[in-house]
């Protein structure tokens, strides 16, 4: 039987707080929590959580700033509790280094469902590095990096050097949101132009010799304003 | 004062170069006044049409007439007006120049006004606008807070003596209410990024499949019972939007026709490219639109003093919302009852239209 996994949750808003530490409970996760940063950053300090939510908007400090600092000595997963209309702040998360980002409001399947892809994620990564996996599959997708060879109902299909470059990063991180700027730099280099439309072209090709019908996608979903996302890796131990 | 300095530039540069151009043709058709006059008069009318005010007009065609007296006409470089004929060519002129300053400065005050006029209209529409907006928000916030105050309190009060299924009925329509709410919410938070000033949003380049497809997977998770058919052109297409604000339309609209249509069939969702305009359809296979409403169903009032208005709550305000951002993004958005049920279609622009130049 699996030890329970801890849970912060730093979150100033008591009522939904509350909500969420039933559900967390109800779903048979160890739970503590914080109402502002200060408290909640020398919990995570003391406890060792294995995932923290955290939200944005807390009364003492930024939660960009929180983010940072909880990077500076972990990289135990963040998740984010954002408001809808904040785009630039999720980007800005996500930069800093925030795992996922979850919107308000949510549902409790929802949150769930995040929680556990961003908690086996990180055990998986610890116990085998990402460049360690070889195999991504997902419905009827499979990506052999060792191969170099990506297939779709068992059939190969080609792509172009850009594009499974593009396709191994989101992949190796399937279930996590990549922000343009991320993948960006992953694939054109650092200095690459901030101009995203050429990797909107790329992502339009992939689209096409990826999915049956491009507008409705089954492996690759638009984060509008952030990223991509890719569906998980069914291949995980 | 850069106006006053505009105006003595412009006088003086259009006197000189007539001038000049005067002396040139004088050197060579010698003794020809009546055309020196009409050179000078035309650039007496130029004058007025690139000055502000009267003054410009007036002081030039006094100094052109000097000019034309001093020095194209005998005596040469002496003002003399005893000359047989001349005080008619004199008074012509005057008065010529007058009477076209007077009416091109009239004319750019009539223009100005009528400026000004048709900028306080569309300020008092934006105002009707955002007024109409607010009634019918607070009209239709009020039904669900009802719904979601009465429920809860029911359930508080009475929760003994209630049933499981009860209790499970009261908290599904507290639910139903409250997602209703937060859905109009964030209509509501979609049109502030609409900004005040220029009614206009800030366009990013989007390639519109991700859109479409982002908005179908958002109505997924709302309404996961939606059947949707959706297609997108075979080339990419990237236009200037702001892509939240087209996904919220393009939610508000598969919503309506899943939840209005009373039809399960599929509803279709596709994207038409033009050589202008790229072209989205929600098409639904129900019940349509009343035709009497389809004419102001876009208002955001269409629902008052309607006998269904309680089947059709909430689709006035998404709807408004939908064209006030269609609009900020210069396309149209309209609506036509077609064989077996309703469609509604907007257009957005493939390029940036600028109309800078403009105001």
């Amino acid at each position: 039987m699996n030890p329970k996994h801890e849970i912060l949750l730093i979150e100033d808003e008591r009522n939904i707080c509350n909500f969420i530490m039933t559900t967390l409970k109800s779903n048979d996760y160890k739970v503590n929590y914080a109402l502002n940063a200060s408290t909640g950053l020398s919990l995570a300090a003391s406890v060792c959580p294995d995932l923290i939510l955290l939200d944005l908007g807390l009364p003492d400090m930024d939660g960009i700033d929180v983010i940072k600092n909880i990077r500076n000595w972990s990289n135990v997963p963040i998740i984010v509790i954002s408001a809808r209309t904040q785009e630039r702040e999720k980007v800005e998360a996500l930069d800093a280094g925030a795992d996922d980002y979850i919107t308000k409001p949510f549902g409790t399947s929802e949150l769930m469902a995040r929680i556990r892809t961003a908690l086996r994620r990180y055990t998986v990564n610890n116990n085998a590095p990402l460049s360690s996996q070889s195999k991504y599959v997902a419905k009827e997708l499979m990506i052999d990096y060792e191969k170099h060879v990506i297939t779709i109902c068992g059939t190969i299909v080609h792509f172009t050097q850009i594009e499974y470059k593009i396709l191994t990063y989101l992949s190796k991180n399937a279930g996590k949101v990549i922000t343009y700027d991320a993948l960006i730099s992953h694939v054109w280099g650092p200095f690459a132009d901030s101009n995203n439309r050429i990797l909107r072209v790329n992502m339009a090709n992939i689209r096409r010799k990826l999915e049956s019908n491009p507008a409705d996608p089954q492996y690759i979903f638009t984060e509008i304003g952030i990223g991509y996302r890719m569906i998980d890796n069914e291949n995980l131990p | 004062m850069s106006v006053v300095v505009k105006n003595s530039i412009v006088t003086f540069c259009g006197l000189a170069a007539a001038t000049i151009f005067a002396f040139i043709f004088s050197h060579f058709a010698p003794d020809n006044v009546s055309n020196i006059s009409l050179i000078y008069i035309l650039t007496l009318i130029i004058i007025v049409r690139y000055t502000d005010g009267y003054w410009p007009g007036l002081i030039s065609s006094i100094i052109a007439v000097i000019c034309v007296n001093f020095l194209f006409t005998y005596p040469y470089f002496e003002l003399n007006f005893t000359l047989a004929g001349y005080p008619v060519t004199f008074l012509g002129m005057l008065g010529v120049t007058l009477f076209t300053s007077t009416m091109t400065t009239n004319m750019k005050q009539q223009a100005r006004v009528i400026a000004e006029k048709d900028k306080l209209l569309s300020e008092t529409e934006k105002e009707k606008m955002r007024a109409n907006l607010l009634r019918a928000v607070s009209h239709d916030l009020r039904t669900p807070l009802t719904g979601i105050i009465g429920a809860s309190s029911s359930y508080l009060e009475s929760k003994d003596i209630l049933s499981e299924q009860e209790k499970d009925a009261i908290v599904t329509h507290i639910q139903e209410d409250a997602n209703w709410l937060l859905n109009m919410v964030e209509n509501l938070l979609s049109v502030t990024r609409i900004s005040n000033q220029s009614s206009k949003v800030k366009k990013t380049d989007e390639s519109v499949e991700e859109i479409v497809s982002a908005a179908i997977l958002r109505l997924k998770k709302r309404l996961p019972e939606a059947a949707v058919t959706v297609s997108v052109p075979d080339d990419l297409l990237i236009i200037p939007m702001d892509a939240i604000l087209i996904e919220q339309v393009l939610i508000n609209l598969l919503e309506n026709a899943v939840i209005h249509s009373k039809s399960t069939q599929p509803i279709l969702c596709y994207v038409e490219d033009g050589p202008q305009f790229v072209t989205f359809h929600v098409k639904d296979f129900g019940v349509g639109i009343n035709p009497e409403r389809l004419k102001n169903i876009f208002d955001g009032n269409s629902y008052i003093g309607n006998s269904e208005s309680d089947s059709n709550k909430g689709m006035g305000i998404g709807l408004s919302i939908c064209k006030t951002i269609i609009t900020a993004h210069n396309g149209t958005i309209d609506v036509k009852n077609h064989s077996q049920g309703a469609e509604f279609y907007f257009t957005l622009p493939k390029e940036e239209v600028s109309y800078e130049s403009e105001t």
